[in-house]
């Protein structure tokens, strides 16, 4: 059956159903579900939540969904997503994938806003919220396949503002049952939604990216759900008139076979990087060479001594929006090379700590900092799949120190143990729950297969 | 150089009303006018009652005003967004030179914030007036910052990037923003800004205008409460730059004179709700039709072999068989077949009767496009040529250069009241509509500009009106 690229998209986001969902991918979107609570959490403690909830207050109606660790603080749906959104990614802290995005902040809130949205004969058990869920991420995936701009770090848009809105719109239509029609119109309608360039990358606004994401394709379902029509080409390709290729230089969509009897979902072949600390995953590189090079200095020297290194030489892929030799906020520091590199070596150890105003203006680490040389080798591609981190700390002596890392703990080639994951997730969550909340969470996230009304995580949060 | 983000900043925050020339002022307030009454009228379609029922979910702590609405309100978010909505509903609004629909992006938010914030503070008509020339200005110089937005557009649709820029300007003025929360709401805005062409002539364009203005409108408030951005995002190719190819941003003049685009530049205002481009194909119809037509005889379709209409190459306008009336606004042939039969195109037009008629039907096969080389797709310089040829072998041919309602030959005062009439008499009284024409007419006096909204909303109260007119 031909059928135009748009089309399949639709037809897929339509007749997709929980007994495609593999235990491979249940299991990834588990963890993915968890992570993204626990970093949302911790999220709505920052200064970029605050002030996208003090703005959303102000048009509080219909207030039937929550917000993430505000107690009895309820939201109009979409502008709890939006909230959501914000504190998912407020941080850095958010699960990457590979093409480069962030998959689950831009669905999850959308999600768990509409399951309290809907009405109680109409709750959506726990299985149906795991199959939303993974269709808003199947989508975001076999989007960023049209393009091979999208493989590498972008320069451009910022991915989860593209690829996201239109994810969320899936996974919201999906939990809502559109008719394959409205599905084709909520992707339609989103496109008008998505982009944001990345020059917001690295500032307080980045975090809006993924709470736009989620709540403009929340948006845009909910209009298709009204009957609002769009483009029915808007995923194909069209020259002279671009649909979502206007956000790619080139572009080459393709249809996604239909569910059938069997659908391989990416997430199957392709797992999630969760990070370790909130910062921009491509720190997480030069952390670990970092760890490892401050661990032989020790050997070597004794104890870390940064009056014996003349210079920190730091072999990085080019990407200018990540190489910032003297960071002067939280967002540009978590964008820094050079001072995820330098914390790293100075503390032994990186986490929420590392980034506020206290430890980004240390004189021990600004001292450190001036030390550092950036060096671009050709070999080093800006690509989440094919990238390394070295350091070469070149001593006073002469003597030269390095520490590389190909993959870090948490990339999807060595993904974080149940235990490690957990402990984020603790860690996390005990900044707004005392402990038998956060733990009750685990268990329904654990257990979300069997969760009879779904709508009973989003108030849990 | 300073960097151009910290100039319009400062620029956004620096103009006052003194600045206004009376040449500005003056097409200003047509602008003004012309949006209103097209927003009016768009409140009777379909995508508007989509996007009202859409609304409503979020609508208690309400507070401003939906066009022609008396039985409900809105926030003032989603009040931007539905009269954006209703302004382009059917292509009926503004269009400049480089394209794009200024008005519908920027009135809609500082009409709704207006009223939101009236018990708190009250805005003077010159305040709108220079906010909202704020906010067209702002338009017309990012536009500038690329030689492909010239052109008839091919991949972003210009409202959904410079009209957002232009809102969150405008509505950063009016609520007197330091220079600093000016640019952060610039910034911020930026990550709102975009939508692909392929949504044009579907439904879903004039949300293209709606989320212009309310998402404008939400970045400046969220840059007002703190929130921050890029301070160079008009300066880096991967700000503003990401949705051009080419990408070359200039600082704005100084404001020891301040020399207003639309000074220089005015907008056209369209005759019929139908793509700009459509308007000279109607005019070279219409005179062609005289040729083929006595007094008030009726079309001889089947003496008509093949009709011509050289126009430039526009993709998304070359539509020989329009489905819907979205399609029929944005399709060249139904135009010159509309224009040709009814000796002129009208509101009316493209209802779904007559979108289908038979005759129409007859006459579209019979019509083809031809593109010439120097038919470039740029509203400076298109033309239209119509070629009628006939059964017996005579061909009459009319060219428009420039049609009736274009910036080069711009509507009379009285024909751009009786447009104004004609559209809010749909939902409007007689006195409420006169009242805004009343209130625009004066709006450089007017104490409190939020009484626009008394009459917006369809209230007839004699005394209401006699209030207002109390200049």
């Amino acid at each position: 059956l031909w059928e135009t690229v748009t089309g399949s998209f639709a037809s897929f986001i339509h007749a997709v159903q929980p007994e495609h969902l593999s235990e491979v991918v249940l299991h990834r979107s588990k963890r993915m579900i968890l992570d993204s609570i626990g970093v949302g959490l911790v999220g709505s403690t920052t200064h970029v939540f605050d002030i996208a909830l003090r703005y959303c207050q102000l048009y509080a109606s219909n207030a039937v969904s929550s917000v993430y660790g505000k107690k009895g603080l309820k939201l109009s749906p979409t502008l709890a997503a939006f909230v959501n959104g914000v504190a998912a990614h407020s941080m850095d802290f958010d699960d990457t994938w590979h093409p480069a995005t962030h998959p689950s902040g831009a669905v999850l809130p959308a999600l768990l806003a509409v399951a309290q949205m809907l009405p109680p004969s109409a709750k959506p058990n726990g299985l149906d919220f795991l199959l939303a869920f993974n269709v808003g991420i199947e989508v975001q995936g076999r989007l960023m396949h049209f393009s091979t701009e999208a493989h590498n770090i972008p320069k451009r848009f910022h991915p989860p503002s593209v690829v996201g809105t239109l994810g969320s719109a899936a996974a919201v239509a999906k939990l809502l049952s559109l008719t394959r029609t409205q599905c084709a119109n909520a992707l339609a309608i989103t496109a008008s939604l998505a982009g944001a360039p990345m020059a917001n990358a690295a500032t307080q606004a980045k975090p809006l990216h993924v709470g736009n994401a989620t709540r403009l394709g929340f948006e845009a379902a909910l209009l298709a759900a009204q009957g609002m029509e769009a483009s029915p080409l808007i995923l194909d390709d069209l020259p002279g008139c671009s649909g979502f290729s206007a956000f790619y230089d080139n572009y080459q969509p393709k249809p996604l076979p239909l569910p059938a009897n069997s659908h391989q979902f990416l997430l199957e072949k392709q797992d999630i990087a969760f990070k370790r600390f909130p910062a921009h995953l491509g720190m997480h590189w030069i952390v670990d060479a970092a760890l490892s090079v401050r661990n032989l200095l020790i050997n070597y020297a004794g104890s870390f001594s940064p009056a014996l290194i003349r210079t920190i030489l730091l072999r990085i892929p080019v990407s200018k929006y990540i190489n910032r030799p003297f960071p002067e906020s939280e967002h540009q520091a978590r964008h820094s090379f050079q001072f995820n590199a330098c914390t790293a070596l100075l503390d032994g150890k990186m986490g929420v700590h590392s980034f506020t105003d206290a430890s980004i203006h240390r004189q021990e680490l600004k001292e450190l900092l001036a030390k550092v040389l950036v060096e671009h080798p050709e070999d080093n591609i800006a690509n989440f799949d094919k990238m390394y981190g070295e350091i070469a700390l070149i001593l006073e002596n002469g003597d030269v120190l390095t520490g590389r890392c190909d993959t870090f703990y948490g990339h999807w080639r060595k993904p974080l143990s149940r235990d490690s994951l957990l402990k984020k997730f603790r860690s996390n969550a005990s900044h707004v729950f005392p402990e038998d909340k956060v733990e009750a969470i685990i268990t329904i996230v654990d257990n979300m297969e069997n969760l009879p009304d779904s709508s009973y995580l989003a108030s849990s949060l | 150089f300073p960097p151009v983000t910290e100039n319009f900043a400062g620029v956004i925050h620096g103009l006052n009303a003194s600045h206004l020339t009376d040449l500005v002022i003056q097409r200003s307030k047509r602008m003004i006018l012309d949006t209103l009454g097209v927003g009016l009228l768009g409140t009777s379609t379909e995508v508007f009652h989509k996007v009202i029922q859409y609304s409503k979910t979020y609508s208690s702590d309400a507070s401003s005003t939906v066009w022609g609405h008396l039985d409900f309100r809105l926030p003032p978010l989603y009040a931007a967004f539905v009269n954006g909505v209703a302004v382009h509903s059917m292509d009926f609004d503004d269009t400049w030179h480089p394209a794009t629909h200024p008005s519908g992006a920027v009135l809609p938010a500082l009409i709704a914030l207006s009223e939101a914030l009236t018990q708190k503070q009250k805005f003077s008509g010159p305040d709108l007036l220079l906010a909202f020339n704020v906010g067209i200005e702002v338009q017309g110089r990012l536009m500038r910052f690329s030689s492909e937005a010239s052109n008839i557009p091919k991949r972003f649709h210009p409202p959904a990037i410079v009209g957002t820029m232009g809102s969150a300007a405008a509505v950063a003025k009016l609520l007197a923003l330091d220079p600093f929360k000016c640019k952060e709401a610039l910034a911020v805005a930026a990550s709102y800004a975009g939508a692909p062409m392929a949504n044009v002539a579907t439904p879903t364009k004039p949300l293209h205008i709606g989320n212009a203005a309310k998402h404008g409108l939400e970045a400046a408030c969220l840059a007002s409460l703190g929130l921050q951005g890029n301070k160079q995002i008009l300066d880096m190719e991967s700000g503003l730059g990401a949705f051009y190819t080419d990408y070359a941003p200039q600082v704005l003049p100084t404001l020891k004179s301040y020399s207003w685009l639309l000074d220089q530049q005015d907008v056209a205002i369209k005759r019929f709700p139908a793509h700009l481009g459509t308007h000279w194909v109607a005019d070279a119809a219409s005179s062609v039709r005289k040729h083929l037509v006595k007094g008030d005889n009726s079309l001889p379709i089947n003496g008509i072999e093949k009709i011509v209409a050289k126009v430039p190459d526009v993709g998304y306008m070359n539509r020989p068989f329009p489905n819907s009336e979205h399609e029929a606004r944005h399709s060249f042939q139904f135009a010159v077949c509309t224009a040709l039969l009814d000796g002129s195109i009208s509101v009316q037009s493209f209802s779904d009767q007559n979108i289908s008629r038979p005759q129409l039907r007859e006459l579209l096969k019979k019509t083809q496009l031809e593109h010439p080389p120097d038919n470039k797709p740029s509203f400076e310089i298109l033309y239209c040529e119509v070629n009628v040829t006939l059964q017996d072998g005579n061909v009459f041919s009319e060219r428009c250069d420039t049609f009736y309602g274009h910036w080069r030959k711009p509507l009379s005062a009285e024909d751009l009241k009786k447009k104004f009439h004609s559209n809010a008499s749909q939902v409007l009284s007689a006195e409420a509509a006169e009242g805004i024409m009343e209130t625009v007419d004066n709006l450089e006096k007017v104490e409190d500009c939020s009484v626009l909204n008394a009459f917006l909303k369809g209230t007839q109260s004699a005394k209401v009106l006699e209030k207002i007119c109390s200049f």
